[in-house]
This record gives C-alpha cells, sequence and structure tokens, in this order.
C-alpha cells in the first residue's frame, strides 16, 4: 500500500530540549499504524507536529507527497488531518451538536454545502447513536467514554483523509475501551486511515497492521504485529509476559 | 419609603443595563483571552470623544454619533488587541494587562490632546420631560438602556448560538487547543469577538455618554471599573452571570446612593466584591 504519510527525520524541541530527534516514519493509506512508547516518548509531541499545533524545527512531514510541516492546525484540517487528542477535549459547556458542527467548521459556508454537513450529522448519529440520544446535552456532563464517542466523531466531521487518535483509550472502562476498538475497526473497514498512539499494546494488536515503538524521541521498533509478538523486549515491556 | 424603593429600583435597573453592555464585553474578552483587558474602557472613551468631536465639528446628530461611538470604539479596541494580546498570545497573562495599563494611559493622553478640556457637553439621549407613571417618574433615556441592552444581549445570544461564528466563538471560549485541532483559526476568531465585544462597549459608551449629557477623561476608568466589577459579580466568564451582576450592582448603586449617599455608593459596590472574594472564591471559578 502507498504511503499517506510520510515522516522523515522530523526534530521538534521544546526551548533547547528535543523531544524527537529524527523520526521518521509511515502510515500506509487504508490501514491502521499503531505507535507504541512509554511516557515521555515524544508520541505526543509527534501527533502535534503532524497536527500543526507545534512547529517541527526540521524534517518534513508529507501527506500524499505535499510538505506539511510547519503549516497552522486549521491550515491541517483543510489539507486532512483531524487529531483526535489525549483527553479527549471535547467543549464542555457546548452541546454535543455544537460539538460536531465545530467539529465540521472548515466545511460550513464553503462549497460543501448544508447539506452534505447534515447527512455526515446523521451518519455520526447512526455509528454513534448515544450521542444522537443526547444531542442537546452539554458535551461536559457526557461520561468519559461518551465524551471519547464525540471526539472522535467531531474529528471525522472534518471528512479527514487521515484521523489520528492519541491514546483513546486513556482512563476508561475497559468494556468502553472494547468498544472504541470496534469502532476503530470499523472506520478502517470503511477506509479511514488511522494513526493511532496507544498504550494498550492488546487491543492495538487485533486491530493495526502495523507497529513502531518510540523511546526517547526516536523509533526503536518497526514492524508487523508478527514481529512484534517475537521481539522480546517489546513483550515483555507491552505485553506483560514473558513467551 | 416603599415609593423610594419603587424609584431606586427603577434607577437602578437603568443604570445596571448600561452596566450589563459593559460587562458583556469584557467577559467576551476575558472569555477568548483569558485575560484582563484593562484599556476595554479607555478604548469606549476614545470612541466617545472621537463621537464629541464629530459633533464639535459638524453638529452631527445622535445616530450618527452613535456609529462613530461603535466604530471608533472598534478600531480603539482593535489597536489594544494588536498591541497588547496578539504578541502574548501564548506567553505571559501579566505581561498582557500591564501593558494593557499602559495603553490606558495612552489612550488618556490622546482624548486629552485632541480635546483639552475637562469636560465637553454630548447632545442628550432625549431633552423632553420624564413619563411621569402612577407617581413614579421614569426617565426616557433609562428606558432606552434597558431596551438597547435588552436587543444587544438578544442579537449577541442569537449570533453566539445560531451563527458559524458563534460556533467557533464559543468552542475558542471552551478550549482553545481543541478549536484549532477543529480547524478554527483562534487569532481570527479572538480577534473577531475583540471587536464584537468593542462595538458593545462602544454603544454602551454612547449611551452613557447621551445620558450623562457629557463626557470627560474619567469614562475610561469608570468603565473598566463597571464591567470588571459586574463581570466579577457574575462569576467570571459568563455571560448570563456578567448580566445578573451588572442588575446587581446598579441596584445596589441606587439603593445605597438614596439610603446611604453618594460617598457611601461606590464603597457598598467594592465591599460586596470584595466579601465575595474572601467567602467564596470558588464562586469566581465556576463557569
Amino acid at each position: 500500500m502507498p504511503a499517506l504519510l510520510e515522516v522523515a527525520d522530523l526534530v521538534t524541541a521544546y526551548g533547547k530540549i528535543e523531544a524527537l530527534k529524527g523520526v521518521t516514519l509511515e502510515v500506509a493509506e487504508g490501514g491502521i499504524t499503531c505507535l507504541l512508547g512509554p511516557n515521555g516518548a515524544g508520541k505526543t509531541t509527534l501527533m502535534y507536529s503532524i497536527a500543526g499545533i507545534l512547529k517541527p524545527r526540521r524534517g518534513s512531514i508529507r501527506l500524499r507527497g505535499e510538505e506539511l510541516g510547519g503549516c497552522a492546525p486549521h491550515e491541517a484540517v483543510s489539507r486532512g488531518i483531524a487529531l483526535v487528542p489525549e483527553n479527549r477535549l471535547v467543549f464542555p459547556s457546548m452541546s454535543v451538536i455544537d460539538n460536531l458542527e465545530a467539529g465540521a467548521y472548515r466545511r460550513q459556508g464553503g462549497r460543501a454545502g448544508r447539506g452534505e454537513i447534515d447527512a455526515d450529522l446523521q451518519r455520526m448519529f447512526g455509528r454513534f447513536p448515544r450521542l444522537k440520544e443526547r444531542s442537546a446535552q452539554l458535551a461536559g456532563t457526557l461520561s468519559g467514554g461518551e465524551q471519547q464517542m464525540l471526539a472522535v466523531a467531531r474529528a471525522l466531521m472534518s471528512r479527514p483523509k487521515l484521523l489520528l487518535m492519541d491514546e483513546p483509550s486513556l482512563g476508561l472502562a475497559p468494556l468502553v475501551v472494547e468498544e472504541i476498538f470496534r469502532i476503530v475497526s470499523e472506520l478502517h473497514r470503511d477506509g479511514t486511515t488511522v494513526f493511532l498512539v496507544e498504550q494498550n499494546a492488546h487491543m492495538a494488536l487485533k486491530v493495526a497492521q502495523h507497529f513502531y515503538l518510540m523511546e526517547q524521541g526516536r523509533v526503536s521498533f518497526s514492524g508487523d504485529p508478527g514481529s512484534l509478538a517475537e521481539d522480546e523486549v517489546i513483550r515483555r515491556a507491552y505485553l506483560g509476559s514473558a513467551k | 419609603m416603599l415609593a423610594d424603593l419603587v424609584q431606586n429600583t427603577l434607577d437602578g435597573l437603568a443604570a445596571g443595563s448600561a452596566y450589563a453592555l459593559l460587562a458583556v464585553g469584557f467577559t467576551l474578552i476575558f472569555g477568548v483571552l483569558r485575560r484582563v483587558n484593562l484599556c476595554y474602557g479607555p478604548a469606549i472613551m476614545l470612541g466617545c470623544y472621537a463621537a464629541t468631536f464629530v459633533h464639535l465639528s459638524f453638529g452631527a446628530g445622535l445616530l450618527v454619533l452613535a456609529l462613530v461611538c461603535v466604530l471608533a470604539s472598534v478600531l480603539a479596541g482593535g489597536y489594544v488587541e494588536r498591541l497588547c494580546f496578539a504578541p502574548h498570545r501564548k506567553g505571559s497573562g501579566i505581561a498582557a494587562m500591564v501593558a494593557s495599563f499602559a495603553l490606558w494611559m495612552q489612550l488618556e493622553e490622546v482624548a486629552i490632546l485632541a480635546l483639552p478640556k475637562h469636560l465637553y457637553p454630548f447632545p442628550a439621549l432625549y431633552d423632553g420631560k420624564p413619563i411621569d407613571l402612577a407617581g413614579f417618574t421614569i426617565r426616557v433615556e433609562a428606558l432606552v438602556m434597558l431596551g438597547a441592552a435588552s436587543v444587544v444581549c438578544a442579537a449577541l445570544w442569537w449570533v453566539l448560538y445560531r451563527t458559524r461564528f458563534g460556533i467557533a466563538a464559543r468552542a475558542v471560549i471552551d478550549s482553545p487547543l481543541a478549536a484549532e485541532l477543529s480547524g478554527i483559526s483562534v487569532p481570527r476568531v479572538s480577534m473577531g469577538v475583540f471587536a464584537l465585544a468593542s462595538a458593545i462597549g462602544g454603544l454602551a459608551g454612547f449611551l452613557v455618554s447621551a445620558s450623562f449629557e457629557q463626557v470627560t477623561p474619567m469614562l475610561g476608568m469608570w468603565s473598566t471599573f463597571k464591567g470588571l466589577l459586574a463581570m466579577m459579580l457574575g462569576g467570571l466568564g459568563s455571560l448570563p452571570g456578567a448580566v445578573a451582576g451588572a442588575l446587581v450592582l446598579g441596584l445596589v448603586e441606587a439603593h445605597s446612593q438614596w439610603f446611604l449617599g453618594p460617598q457611601l455608593r461606590d464603597l457598598l459596590a467594592f465591599l460586596m466584591l470584595f466579601m465575595l472574594l474572601a467567602i467564596g472564591p470558588r464562586w469566581m471559578t465556576t463557569r
């Protein structure tokens, strides 16, 4: 499969401290790619760099061959990148439906037209029936799982080419985590390309086709699920058992 | 006694509606920037000075003056935003606040240089007799203010809850990071909200000036204080709270002026704020 996203030699720094020290990786079109790594490895920094929140110091980020590095976040959304951020970050004092409208912000008033956005809203409500039930409720009053669904739906409202997800299972009950991953694989089946940051390697193994491991700002492993499970170090650190 | 109470309440609501406009503008700015803009009032004052200048030079009528007030306040507000807040968007809130204080001094000097007398007349909003209703006098200016505040609040609600810009503005107020990730340009939306808030403030300045029939450079400080006080009484950052806080402030002032005298009026308002801060600081952080 051709690469949708190509990150090459990316360096992002906070002041003098380089959080990414030359990261190179690829996300295949139509697939689910998973990024593993301990806290502080730079996973979120990588996500923020791709989404335009952080300006990389060096290196390149290409989406279908077009350079993205250094563009503003709203421009990244226009170009087809949507990030479901860590801790969800829904708009707590806005209703569920207004959260979704905000997700479609760049499409509104443009050529897309109201009808298309309304159709997408209905699609989201079809995929996430809980959100439909609570469409008038303030997002801050939803449960953690529901907020995660909302954050995913909000990101999808921009019709992204690439969906970035930063630890969607964080702080959620096991049953809810199962549901999130069911949705991720549904999205994959429908053709969405997903780049997933996850600590829950067991769940990720069920859905992802390619894995990267990041440590201290560098990619230290790249491989398919089979080679991941065979790697002694990774198995001990992320799958929790020796063979 | 009862007649006084009713009369004071009417006066208080009228003053409170002017405060409400000021507080709503202040709250919008605080909401999108998470910064206190001390130069909010002085920008409005400069707008009123521009209108006074137009009035003195060309003898323009009230509607033109209202327009000049609003436009000049938006320009002055934009100047403050560019100079104080845009450079400190991700930096220190204190730096931005101190910068806004410096611009306050600057705008006051500009006003004094342009029109050096301490006091200039402003055309009256209404120069007929007050309405006499069942023994109570109702100033027509008060009714105009109450009406204008209601219309502006309703229009603002419509903008915030029924338009694309409103969704973006509320998103930025709720979470700037999530707004950026949703494709909303936070700097652009913040500037729009700043302009909107300045326009509302300019209208408030016009109504206040035309109702007092005068402008002085003190209008700047007056507007900042009243707006800030009402916003804080309303719980920092909530628009309905700001309106409620403004009405309470107007009522407390009207009653205390009547029963305790003008010297104690302002003291009481600040005492109220002080007690609120001392007793329930959590009140201030809820939005």
